[in-house]
Protein backbone atom coordinates (compact mmCIF):
# COMPACT_ATOMS: atom_id res chain seq x y z
CA UNK A 1 0.00 0.00 0.00
CA UNK A 2 1.56 3.54 -1.26
CA UNK A 3 -0.38 6.47 -1.71
CA UNK A 4 0.79 7.22 -4.80
CA UNK A 5 0.77 10.86 -6.83
CA UNK A 6 -1.02 9.56 -9.88
CA UNK A 7 -1.22 11.36 -12.74
CA UNK A 8 -4.92 11.19 -15.03
CA UNK A 9 -3.49 9.46 -18.46
CA UNK A 10 -7.22 9.74 -19.63
CA UNK A 11 -10.86 9.52 -18.00
CA UNK A 12 -13.55 8.88 -20.41
CA UNK A 13 -17.53 7.55 -20.45
CA UNK A 14 -17.51 3.91 -21.38
CA UNK A 15 -21.74 3.67 -20.48
CA UNK A 16 -24.27 5.53 -19.57
CA UNK A 17 -23.28 7.06 -15.91
CA UNK A 18 -19.93 4.70 -15.74
CA UNK A 19 -16.66 6.06 -16.79
CA UNK A 20 -13.03 4.51 -17.13
CA UNK A 21 -9.70 6.59 -15.62
CA UNK A 22 -6.53 5.63 -16.43
CA UNK A 23 -3.48 6.48 -13.92
CA UNK A 24 0.39 6.50 -14.41
CA UNK A 25 1.55 5.83 -11.00
CA UNK A 26 5.06 6.86 -11.87
CA UNK A 27 6.07 3.22 -10.80
CA UNK A 28 4.70 -0.49 -11.02
CA UNK A 29 2.40 -1.52 -8.27
CA UNK A 30 1.81 -5.17 -7.31
CA UNK A 31 -1.51 -5.43 -7.52
CA UNK A 32 -4.14 -8.26 -7.09
CA UNK A 33 -6.82 -8.73 -9.24
CA UNK A 34 -10.01 -7.71 -6.75
CA UNK A 35 -8.03 -5.22 -4.49
CA UNK A 36 -9.02 -1.68 -4.75
CA UNK A 37 -7.55 2.05 -4.47
CA UNK A 38 -8.87 5.11 -2.44
CA UNK A 39 -8.79 8.15 -4.68
CA UNK A 40 -8.69 11.74 -3.18
CA UNK A 41 -10.67 13.89 -5.78
CA UNK A 42 -8.56 16.92 -4.11
CA UNK A 43 -9.03 19.49 -0.84
CA UNK A 44 -12.94 19.98 -1.50
CA UNK A 45 -13.94 16.24 -0.33
CA UNK A 46 -12.77 14.76 2.66
CA UNK A 47 -13.52 11.36 2.40
CA UNK A 48 -11.48 9.75 -0.80
CA UNK A 49 -13.88 7.49 -3.13
CA UNK A 50 -12.67 3.29 -3.11
CA UNK A 51 -12.73 2.71 -6.38
CA UNK A 52 -12.25 -1.21 -7.81
CA UNK A 53 -9.29 -1.74 -9.91
CA UNK A 54 -9.95 -2.64 -12.85
CA UNK A 55 -6.95 -3.23 -14.85
CA UNK A 56 -3.15 -2.43 -13.54
CA UNK A 57 -0.10 -3.17 -16.67
CA UNK A 58 3.00 -1.62 -15.76
CA UNK A 59 3.08 1.94 -14.75
CA UNK A 60 -0.54 2.38 -15.54
CA UNK A 61 -3.68 1.17 -13.47
CA UNK A 62 -7.15 1.67 -14.37
CA UNK A 63 -10.43 2.25 -12.28
CA UNK A 64 -14.18 2.14 -13.80
CA UNK A 65 -16.40 3.86 -11.29
CA UNK A 66 -20.45 5.00 -12.10
CA UNK A 67 -21.16 8.58 -11.32
CA UNK A 68 -22.53 8.08 -7.52
CA UNK A 69 -22.39 11.71 -5.99
CA UNK A 70 -20.29 14.89 -5.42
CA UNK A 71 -16.93 13.11 -5.53
CA UNK A 72 -17.34 10.80 -8.68
CA UNK A 73 -18.88 14.18 -10.24
CA UNK A 74 -15.94 15.59 -9.95
CA UNK A 75 -13.41 13.03 -11.27
CA UNK A 76 -15.50 13.11 -14.11
CA UNK A 77 -14.46 16.30 -15.10
CA UNK A 78 -10.85 16.18 -14.61
CA UNK A 79 -8.54 15.89 -17.57
CA UNK A 80 -5.36 14.16 -18.68
CA UNK A 81 -2.62 15.81 -16.58
CA UNK A 82 -4.61 15.80 -13.39
CA UNK A 83 -2.63 14.81 -10.08
CA UNK A 84 -4.69 13.18 -7.26
CA UNK A 85 -3.98 11.42 -4.49
CA UNK A 86 -4.50 7.70 -4.95
CA UNK A 87 -3.97 5.23 -1.80
CA UNK A 88 -3.52 1.56 -3.47
CA UNK A 89 -3.53 -1.60 -3.73
CA UNK A 90 -5.77 -2.00 -0.67
CA UNK A 91 -8.18 -4.83 0.91
CA UNK A 92 -7.51 -8.51 -0.23
CA UNK A 93 -8.57 -9.19 -3.67
CA UNK A 94 -9.49 -12.82 -5.10
CA UNK A 95 -7.32 -15.59 -4.85
CA UNK A 96 -8.25 -19.04 -7.31
CA UNK A 97 -6.43 -22.00 -5.81
CA UNK A 98 -4.11 -24.49 -7.72
CA UNK A 99 -6.51 -27.22 -8.09
CA UNK A 100 -9.37 -24.69 -9.15
CA UNK A 101 -9.23 -24.76 -12.65
CA UNK A 102 -12.82 -24.10 -13.79
CA UNK A 103 -13.71 -20.66 -12.73
CA UNK A 104 -16.98 -18.85 -12.71
CA UNK A 105 -17.39 -14.76 -13.28
CA UNK A 106 -21.03 -13.91 -12.15
CA UNK A 107 -21.41 -9.64 -12.13
CA UNK A 108 -23.41 -7.56 -12.31
CA UNK A 109 -23.59 -3.26 -12.65
CA UNK A 110 -20.85 -2.46 -11.48
CA UNK A 111 -19.72 -5.02 -9.85
CA UNK A 112 -17.95 -5.98 -13.46
CA UNK A 113 -15.43 -4.41 -13.17
CA UNK A 114 -13.14 -5.97 -10.33
CA UNK A 115 -13.70 -8.93 -12.39
CA UNK A 116 -12.45 -7.71 -15.07
CA UNK A 117 -8.68 -7.35 -13.34
CA UNK A 118 -9.77 -11.28 -12.36
CA UNK A 119 -10.01 -12.53 -15.91
CA UNK A 120 -6.64 -10.51 -17.40
CA UNK A 121 -4.96 -12.58 -14.15
CA UNK A 122 -6.38 -15.97 -14.58
CA UNK A 123 -7.70 -16.31 -18.47
CA UNK A 124 -4.43 -17.78 -19.54
CA UNK A 125 -4.33 -20.55 -16.45
CA UNK A 126 -8.14 -21.23 -16.30
CA UNK A 127 -10.78 -21.91 -17.89
CA UNK A 128 -13.42 -18.82 -17.25
CA UNK A 129 -17.27 -18.28 -17.59
CA UNK A 130 -18.04 -15.13 -17.36
CA UNK A 131 -22.02 -14.26 -16.11
CA UNK A 132 -22.28 -10.88 -16.59
CA UNK A 133 -25.97 -8.60 -16.30
CA UNK A 134 -26.46 -5.09 -16.74
CA UNK A 135 -29.63 -2.80 -16.10
CA UNK A 136 -30.23 -2.53 -20.00
CA UNK A 137 -28.17 -2.00 -22.98
CA UNK A 138 -26.94 1.80 -22.12
CA UNK A 139 -25.04 0.24 -19.09
CA UNK A 140 -23.17 -2.40 -21.34
CA UNK A 141 -19.69 -1.90 -20.93
CA UNK A 142 -16.51 -4.38 -21.05
CA UNK A 143 -17.33 -6.65 -23.24
CA UNK A 144 -14.14 -6.46 -25.05
CA UNK A 145 -12.53 -7.65 -22.34
CA UNK A 146 -14.86 -10.27 -20.98
CA UNK A 147 -15.36 -11.67 -24.80
CA UNK A 148 -11.81 -12.99 -23.75
CA UNK A 149 -12.92 -15.69 -21.28
CA UNK A 150 -13.98 -19.64 -22.44
CA UNK A 151 -17.59 -18.66 -22.32
CA UNK A 152 -19.22 -15.33 -21.92
CA UNK A 153 -22.68 -14.97 -21.13
CA UNK A 154 -24.41 -11.33 -21.51
CA UNK A 155 -27.59 -10.79 -20.31
CA UNK A 156 -29.81 -7.27 -19.15
CA UNK A 157 -32.67 -6.93 -16.56
CA UNK A 158 -34.83 -5.56 -19.86
CA UNK A 159 -33.53 -7.70 -22.21
CA UNK A 160 -32.20 -4.87 -24.81
CA UNK A 161 -29.04 -6.57 -25.05
CA UNK A 162 -28.45 -10.15 -24.17
CA UNK A 163 -31.42 -12.54 -22.86
CA UNK A 164 -33.64 -10.91 -20.27
CA UNK A 165 -32.20 -11.79 -17.20
CA UNK A 166 -29.79 -11.43 -14.05
CA UNK A 167 -26.53 -12.53 -14.13
CA UNK A 168 -27.71 -15.13 -11.05
CA UNK A 169 -30.28 -16.38 -13.86
CA UNK A 170 -27.91 -16.61 -16.17
CA UNK A 171 -25.23 -18.66 -13.82
CA UNK A 172 -27.86 -21.05 -12.45
CA UNK A 173 -29.44 -22.07 -16.03
CA UNK A 174 -26.07 -22.94 -17.06
CA UNK A 175 -25.15 -24.65 -13.96
CA UNK A 176 -28.43 -26.66 -14.97
CA UNK A 177 -27.12 -27.80 -18.09
CA UNK A 178 -24.06 -29.61 -15.78
CA UNK A 179 -21.36 -27.05 -16.22
CA UNK A 180 -20.41 -26.48 -12.79
CA UNK A 181 -17.51 -24.34 -11.69
CA UNK A 182 -14.76 -25.33 -9.08
CA UNK A 183 -15.05 -21.42 -7.49
CA UNK A 184 -17.33 -19.13 -8.19
CA UNK A 185 -16.52 -15.10 -8.33
CA UNK A 186 -18.68 -13.02 -7.88
CA UNK A 187 -19.46 -8.56 -7.37
CA UNK A 188 -22.63 -6.75 -7.95
CA UNK A 189 -25.79 -5.07 -6.11
CA UNK A 190 -26.02 -7.01 -2.28
CA UNK A 191 -29.56 -8.35 -4.06
CA UNK A 192 -27.62 -9.83 -6.59
CA UNK A 193 -25.00 -11.72 -4.14
CA UNK A 194 -27.74 -12.30 -1.90
CA UNK A 195 -29.67 -14.20 -4.43
CA UNK A 196 -26.21 -15.98 -5.46
CA UNK A 197 -25.29 -17.11 -1.66
CA UNK A 198 -28.79 -19.30 -1.59
CA UNK A 199 -28.02 -20.44 -5.10
CA UNK A 200 -24.43 -21.62 -3.95
CA UNK A 201 -24.88 -23.26 -0.78
CA UNK A 202 -28.22 -24.98 -2.06
CA UNK A 203 -25.23 -26.56 -5.23
CA UNK A 204 -22.69 -26.63 -2.42
CA UNK A 205 -19.81 -24.13 -4.53
CA UNK A 206 -17.25 -22.59 -3.11
CA UNK A 207 -17.71 -18.98 -4.04
CA UNK A 208 -16.34 -15.57 -3.23
CA UNK A 209 -18.16 -12.28 -2.81
CA UNK A 210 -16.55 -8.72 -3.51
CA UNK A 211 -18.65 -6.73 -1.11
CA UNK A 212 -19.07 -2.69 -1.02
CA UNK A 213 -19.39 -0.19 1.83
CA UNK A 214 -19.32 3.13 2.44
CA UNK A 215 -15.46 3.70 3.99
CA UNK A 216 -13.86 6.42 6.05
CA UNK A 217 -10.03 5.50 6.23
CA UNK A 218 -9.78 2.10 3.61
CA UNK A 219 -6.66 0.62 5.67
CA UNK A 220 -8.89 -0.70 8.14
CA UNK A 221 -8.31 1.80 10.85
CA UNK A 222 -11.63 3.24 11.41
CA UNK A 223 -14.31 0.50 11.67
CA UNK A 224 -16.52 2.06 9.17
CA UNK A 225 -17.26 -0.54 6.44
CA UNK A 226 -18.12 -3.41 8.03
CA UNK A 227 -20.14 -6.24 7.35
CA UNK A 228 -21.65 -9.46 9.44
CA UNK A 229 -20.28 -12.21 9.43
CA UNK A 230 -22.19 -15.48 9.67
CA UNK A 231 -20.30 -16.35 13.36
CA UNK A 232 -22.22 -13.01 14.77
CA UNK A 233 -18.74 -11.12 14.48
CA UNK A 234 -18.63 -7.80 11.94
CA UNK A 235 -15.61 -7.90 9.85
CA UNK A 236 -14.00 -4.96 8.09
CA UNK A 237 -14.55 -4.81 4.17
CA UNK A 238 -11.72 -2.94 3.31
CA UNK A 239 -9.22 -4.52 5.75
CA UNK A 240 -10.69 -8.25 5.71
CA UNK A 241 -12.35 -7.68 2.47
CA UNK A 242 -13.48 -6.79 0.11
CA UNK A 243 -13.53 -10.47 -1.19
CA UNK A 244 -15.06 -13.39 1.89
CA UNK A 245 -15.84 -16.29 1.24
CA UNK A 246 -19.84 -16.30 0.85
CA UNK A 247 -20.36 -19.12 3.61
CA UNK A 248 -18.75 -16.54 5.93
CA UNK A 249 -20.70 -13.37 5.46
CA UNK A 250 -24.76 -12.69 6.28
CA UNK A 251 -26.02 -10.57 3.01
CA UNK B 1 14.76 22.82 14.97
CA UNK B 2 12.30 23.65 17.34
CA UNK B 3 11.66 21.57 20.43
CA UNK B 4 8.57 20.32 20.11
CA UNK B 5 8.25 18.36 23.12
CA UNK B 6 5.39 19.19 25.25
CA UNK B 7 4.70 17.70 28.41
CA UNK B 8 1.38 17.43 29.92
CA UNK B 9 0.40 15.82 33.46
CA UNK B 10 3.78 14.47 33.64
CA UNK B 11 3.69 12.35 30.31
CA UNK B 12 6.20 13.59 28.15
CA UNK B 13 5.48 13.47 24.26
CA UNK B 14 7.82 13.92 21.51
CA UNK B 15 5.58 16.53 20.00
CA UNK B 16 1.89 18.07 20.63
CA UNK B 17 0.46 15.85 17.86
CA UNK B 18 -1.91 13.43 18.85
CA UNK B 19 -4.17 10.73 17.04
CA UNK B 20 -7.83 11.28 17.58
CA UNK B 21 -9.77 8.23 19.02
CA UNK B 22 -11.58 6.18 16.61
CA UNK B 23 -9.80 7.22 13.33
CA UNK B 24 -6.33 5.41 14.20
CA UNK B 25 -7.92 2.15 15.41
CA UNK B 26 -4.89 0.50 17.67
CA UNK B 27 -2.35 2.67 15.42
CA UNK B 28 -1.18 -0.58 13.27
CA UNK B 29 -2.50 -0.30 9.71
CA UNK B 30 -0.93 3.82 9.69
CA UNK B 31 2.18 2.15 10.86
CA UNK B 32 1.97 0.58 7.50
CA UNK B 33 2.04 3.59 5.73
CA UNK B 34 4.87 5.58 8.44
CA UNK B 35 6.67 4.92 11.59
CA UNK B 36 3.81 5.95 14.40
CA UNK B 37 6.42 6.67 16.71
CA UNK B 38 7.03 9.64 15.21
CA UNK B 39 4.07 11.09 16.38
CA UNK B 40 3.15 12.26 19.68
CA UNK B 41 0.31 10.14 21.15
CA UNK B 42 -2.01 7.83 19.82
CA UNK B 43 -5.50 7.82 21.73
CA UNK B 44 -7.05 4.36 21.00
CA UNK B 45 -10.44 3.86 19.58
CA UNK B 46 -13.23 3.41 21.98
CA UNK B 47 -13.52 0.45 24.66
CA UNK B 48 -15.75 -0.51 26.43
CA UNK B 49 -15.03 -3.93 29.39
CA UNK B 50 -16.95 -6.18 26.85
CA UNK B 51 -16.97 -6.32 22.80
CA UNK B 52 -19.37 -4.30 21.23
CA UNK B 53 -20.51 -4.55 17.90
CA UNK B 54 -21.24 -0.61 17.21
CA UNK B 55 -24.10 0.41 15.00
CA UNK B 56 -25.72 -0.83 11.65
CA UNK B 57 -24.12 0.37 8.00
CA UNK B 58 -23.46 2.74 6.58
CA UNK B 59 -21.88 4.11 9.57
CA UNK B 60 -20.65 7.50 7.23
CA UNK B 61 -21.58 9.97 5.26
CA UNK B 62 -19.90 13.40 3.88
CA UNK B 63 -21.18 16.60 3.22
CA UNK B 64 -19.23 19.81 2.35
CA UNK B 65 -16.50 20.39 4.45
CA UNK B 66 -17.30 18.05 7.50
CA UNK B 67 -17.86 14.02 7.62
CA UNK B 68 -20.60 12.46 9.83
CA UNK B 69 -20.14 9.13 11.64
CA UNK B 70 -21.99 6.68 13.51
CA UNK B 71 -19.65 3.71 14.42
CA UNK B 72 -21.24 3.07 17.68
CA UNK B 73 -18.37 1.93 19.68
CA UNK B 74 -17.62 -0.76 17.44
CA UNK B 75 -14.43 -2.39 19.85
CA UNK B 76 -12.85 -5.49 20.94
CA UNK B 77 -13.40 -4.87 24.63
CA UNK B 78 -10.48 -3.83 26.77
CA UNK B 79 -9.05 -7.26 27.56
CA UNK B 80 -8.54 -8.06 24.13
CA UNK B 81 -6.79 -4.63 23.59
CA UNK B 82 -4.45 -5.34 26.84
CA UNK B 83 -3.23 -8.96 25.45
CA UNK B 84 -3.22 -7.91 21.62
CA UNK B 85 -2.13 -4.49 21.32
CA UNK B 86 -1.11 -2.56 24.17
CA UNK B 87 2.70 -4.04 24.46
CA UNK B 88 2.70 -3.40 20.34
CA UNK B 89 1.92 0.50 21.03
CA UNK B 90 3.82 0.46 23.40
CA UNK B 91 6.79 -0.57 21.82
CA UNK B 92 6.24 1.96 18.73
CA UNK B 93 7.71 5.08 21.49
CA UNK B 94 4.29 6.98 20.80
CA UNK B 95 2.60 7.85 24.10
CA UNK B 96 -0.39 5.63 24.68
CA UNK B 97 -3.80 7.01 25.66
CA UNK B 98 -6.76 4.58 26.34
CA UNK B 99 -10.03 6.27 25.34
CA UNK B 100 -12.87 4.65 27.62
CA UNK B 101 -16.38 4.32 27.37
CA UNK B 102 -19.02 2.82 29.72
CA UNK B 103 -23.08 2.18 30.86
CA UNK B 104 -22.90 3.23 33.81
CA UNK B 105 -19.92 4.87 36.81
CA UNK B 106 -19.28 1.35 37.57
CA UNK B 107 -18.48 0.19 33.89
CA UNK B 108 -16.20 3.78 34.08
CA UNK B 109 -14.75 2.78 37.19
CA UNK B 110 -13.76 -0.39 36.45
CA UNK B 111 -11.92 -0.14 32.87
CA UNK B 112 -9.74 2.79 34.97
CA UNK B 113 -8.91 0.14 37.35
CA UNK B 114 -8.58 -2.57 34.45
CA UNK B 115 -6.17 -0.10 32.32
CA UNK B 116 -4.29 1.67 35.72
CA UNK B 117 -0.59 1.77 35.12
CA UNK B 118 -0.98 -0.23 31.69
CA UNK B 119 -1.22 2.69 29.77
CA UNK B 120 0.86 6.27 29.66
CA UNK B 121 -2.79 8.45 30.19
CA UNK B 122 -7.17 7.43 30.20
CA UNK B 123 -9.07 9.55 27.65
CA UNK B 124 -12.80 9.51 28.73
CA UNK B 125 -15.44 8.83 26.53
CA UNK B 126 -18.68 10.65 28.01
CA UNK B 127 -19.33 12.30 24.80
CA UNK B 128 -20.35 9.47 22.13
CA UNK B 129 -23.35 10.95 20.38
CA UNK B 130 -23.53 7.63 17.92
CA UNK B 131 -24.63 5.48 21.32
CA UNK B 132 -27.76 5.35 23.53
CA UNK B 133 -24.91 4.39 26.32
CA UNK B 134 -21.91 5.41 25.03
CA UNK B 135 -21.51 8.09 27.79
CA UNK B 136 -22.85 11.03 26.02
CA UNK B 137 -25.96 11.21 28.82
CA UNK B 138 -22.74 11.74 31.50
CA UNK B 139 -21.15 14.57 29.06
CA UNK B 140 -24.18 16.69 29.14
CA UNK B 141 -24.90 18.29 32.49
CA UNK B 142 -22.25 19.62 34.66
CA UNK B 143 -23.62 17.33 37.46
CA UNK B 144 -23.01 14.29 35.77
CA UNK B 145 -19.77 15.29 34.29
CA UNK B 146 -18.54 16.06 37.55
CA UNK B 147 -19.99 12.62 38.95
CA UNK B 148 -18.19 10.69 35.94
CA UNK B 149 -15.15 11.99 35.76
CA UNK B 150 -14.79 11.21 40.08
CA UNK B 151 -15.88 7.76 40.03
CA UNK B 152 -13.20 7.54 37.04
CA UNK B 153 -10.47 9.34 38.98
CA UNK B 154 -11.21 7.61 42.16
CA UNK B 155 -10.13 3.96 40.21
CA UNK B 156 -6.77 5.62 38.90
CA UNK B 157 -3.75 5.58 41.29
CA UNK B 158 -0.87 6.05 38.98
CA UNK B 159 -2.43 6.77 35.52
CA UNK B 160 -3.39 10.43 34.38
CA UNK B 161 -7.15 11.04 33.50
CA UNK B 162 -8.13 13.26 30.57
CA UNK B 163 -11.72 14.08 29.94
CA UNK B 164 -13.24 14.20 26.41
CA UNK B 165 -16.05 16.77 26.55
CA UNK B 166 -18.95 17.19 24.23
CA UNK B 167 -19.46 20.11 22.32
CA UNK B 168 -23.50 19.58 22.28
CA UNK B 169 -23.51 21.33 25.91
CA UNK B 170 -25.30 24.45 27.21
CA UNK B 171 -21.62 25.28 28.61
CA UNK B 172 -18.42 24.27 27.22
CA UNK B 173 -17.01 26.65 30.37
CA UNK B 174 -19.03 24.89 32.96
CA UNK B 175 -18.46 21.51 31.72
CA UNK B 176 -14.67 21.85 31.34
CA UNK B 177 -14.91 23.26 35.50
CA UNK B 178 -17.04 20.52 36.10
CA UNK B 179 -14.45 17.95 34.90
CA UNK B 180 -11.62 20.08 36.92
CA UNK B 181 -13.40 19.73 40.13
CA UNK B 182 -14.10 16.01 40.18
CA UNK B 183 -10.46 15.41 39.26
CA UNK B 184 -9.41 15.38 35.89
CA UNK B 185 -5.93 16.07 34.83
CA UNK B 186 -6.47 17.30 31.43
CA UNK B 187 -9.64 17.66 29.15
CA UNK B 188 -9.59 17.42 25.57
CA UNK B 189 -12.42 18.76 22.72
CA UNK B 190 -14.20 18.83 20.90
CA UNK B 191 -15.93 15.53 20.43
CA UNK B 192 -18.02 15.29 17.21
CA UNK B 193 -21.11 17.68 16.88
CA UNK B 194 -24.29 15.80 16.16
CA UNK B 195 -25.58 16.33 12.67
CA UNK B 196 -27.90 14.54 10.26
CA UNK B 197 -27.36 14.11 6.59
CA UNK B 198 -30.52 13.14 4.31
CA UNK B 199 -30.55 11.11 1.20
CA UNK B 200 -33.46 13.25 -0.80
CA UNK B 201 -34.01 10.24 -3.51
CA UNK B 202 -34.91 8.30 -0.68
CA UNK B 203 -36.09 10.41 2.30
CA UNK B 204 -34.12 9.26 4.72
CA UNK B 205 -30.72 9.54 6.58
CA UNK B 206 -27.78 8.68 5.01
CA UNK B 207 -26.46 7.04 7.95
CA UNK B 208 -28.26 4.11 9.40
CA UNK B 209 -28.30 5.65 13.05
CA UNK B 210 -30.03 8.71 11.84
CA UNK B 211 -27.81 11.16 13.32
CA UNK B 212 -23.96 10.89 13.38
CA UNK B 213 -20.95 12.71 14.87
CA UNK B 214 -19.94 15.82 12.84
CA UNK B 215 -16.66 16.27 12.11
CA UNK B 216 -13.63 17.83 9.83
CA UNK B 217 -12.60 20.74 8.38
CA UNK B 218 -15.93 22.76 9.05
CA UNK B 219 -16.15 22.61 12.48
CA UNK B 220 -12.86 23.58 13.33
CA UNK B 221 -13.94 27.57 14.19
CA UNK B 222 -17.05 25.88 16.42
CA UNK B 223 -13.80 24.11 17.89
CA UNK B 224 -11.02 26.86 18.55
CA UNK B 225 -13.90 28.69 20.16
CA UNK B 226 -14.30 25.82 22.45
CA UNK B 227 -11.00 25.40 23.25
CA UNK B 228 -10.22 28.85 24.31
CA UNK B 229 -13.75 28.98 26.21
CA UNK B 230 -13.07 25.72 28.04
CA UNK B 231 -8.71 26.62 28.48
CA UNK B 232 -9.88 30.11 30.32
CA UNK B 233 -12.06 28.43 32.61
CA UNK B 234 -9.44 25.61 33.68
CA UNK B 235 -6.07 25.45 35.03
CA UNK B 236 -5.79 21.68 34.34
CA UNK B 237 -4.19 21.47 30.71
CA UNK B 238 -6.26 21.17 27.61
CA UNK B 239 -6.00 19.23 24.56
CA UNK B 240 -7.65 20.68 21.31
CA UNK B 241 -9.58 18.87 18.09
CA UNK B 242 -11.60 19.26 15.92
CA UNK B 243 -11.27 19.99 11.97
CA UNK B 244 -7.13 20.27 12.31
CA UNK B 245 -5.82 19.74 8.41
CA UNK B 246 -2.49 21.43 8.77
CA UNK B 247 0.06 22.92 10.76
CA UNK B 248 -1.54 26.02 10.96
CA UNK B 249 -5.12 24.82 12.17
CA UNK B 250 -2.28 23.38 15.25
CA UNK B 251 -1.14 26.60 16.02
CA UNK B 252 -4.85 27.99 16.26
CA UNK B 253 -5.77 25.70 19.12
CA UNK B 254 -2.35 25.76 20.72
CA UNK B 255 -2.80 29.75 21.10
CA UNK B 256 -6.47 29.50 21.86
CA UNK B 257 -5.20 27.32 24.70
CA UNK B 258 -4.53 23.72 24.22
CA UNK B 259 -1.08 22.39 25.45
CA UNK B 260 -1.10 19.49 22.76
CA UNK B 261 -3.85 18.60 19.65
CA UNK B 262 -5.14 15.83 18.32
CA UNK B 263 -5.85 14.79 14.51
CA UNK B 264 -9.10 12.55 13.49
CA UNK B 265 -10.79 13.31 9.82
CA UNK B 266 -7.56 14.24 8.62
CA UNK B 267 -6.50 10.93 8.78
CA UNK B 268 -8.93 9.72 6.28
CA UNK B 269 -8.46 13.13 4.25
CA UNK B 270 -5.01 12.24 3.86
CA UNK B 271 -3.48 9.01 5.56
CA UNK B 272 -0.31 11.16 5.68
CA UNK B 273 -1.73 14.30 7.84
CA UNK B 274 0.09 13.90 10.91
CA UNK B 275 3.89 13.80 10.34
CA UNK B 276 2.71 16.50 7.32
CA UNK B 277 1.35 18.79 10.45
CA UNK B 278 4.34 17.65 13.00
CA UNK B 279 6.66 18.67 10.11
CA UNK B 280 4.83 21.60 9.37
CA UNK B 281 4.85 22.88 12.88
CA UNK B 282 8.39 22.66 13.05
CA UNK B 283 8.88 24.43 9.92
CA UNK B 284 6.38 27.27 11.52
CA UNK B 285 8.13 27.58 14.57
CA UNK B 286 11.49 27.95 12.95
CA UNK B 287 10.45 30.28 10.40
CA UNK B 288 9.02 32.43 13.77
CA UNK B 289 11.73 32.40 16.14
CA UNK B 290 10.25 30.05 18.70
CA UNK B 291 12.33 27.91 20.15
CA UNK B 292 9.63 25.19 21.92
CA UNK B 293 6.53 24.92 20.52
CA UNK B 294 4.59 25.09 24.04
CA UNK B 295 5.64 28.47 24.00
CA UNK B 296 2.52 29.42 21.95
CA UNK B 297 -0.25 28.03 24.48
CA UNK B 298 -2.76 30.25 25.05
CA UNK B 299 -0.93 33.41 23.81
CA UNK B 300 -4.35 34.21 21.91
CA UNK B 301 -4.59 38.13 22.22
CA UNK B 302 -8.10 39.38 21.66
CA UNK B 303 -8.64 42.34 19.87
CA UNK B 304 -9.82 45.16 22.20
CA UNK B 305 -13.69 45.63 21.66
Amino acid sequence: MKDYVATIIKNEQIAENVYAVTFDLGEEAKVRCGQFGNISVGETHLLRRPIAICKAEGNEVTFCYQIKGEGTQKLKTMGAGTKLNVLMPLGNGFYVEEEEKKVALVGGGVGVFPLISVLRAYASTKEISAYIGYRNKAAVCGVEEFAKAQKFLLVTDDGSYGSQMNAVQAFEADLAKGNRPDVVLACGPTPMLRALKTLVERENLNCYVSLEERMGCGIGACLVCVCNMTDGKRARVCKDGPVFNSRDVSL
Amino acid sequence: MANLSVNLCGVNFKNPVIAASGTYGFGREFNELYDIGKIGGVSTKGMTLEPRLGNPVPRIAESRGVILNAVGLQNPGVEHFIENDLEWLKATGTVVIANVAGKTLDDYAGICARLDGLVDMIELNISCPNVKSGGMAFGIKPESVEQVTRAAKSALKVTPLIVKLSPNVESIAENARAAERGGADCISLINTLTGMAIDIERRKPIIANNTGGVSGAGVKPIAVRMVYEASQAVKIPVIGMGGITCAEDAIEFLMAGAAAVQVGTANFTDPYAMPKIIDGLNAWCDKHGIANVSELTGTLQLNQR
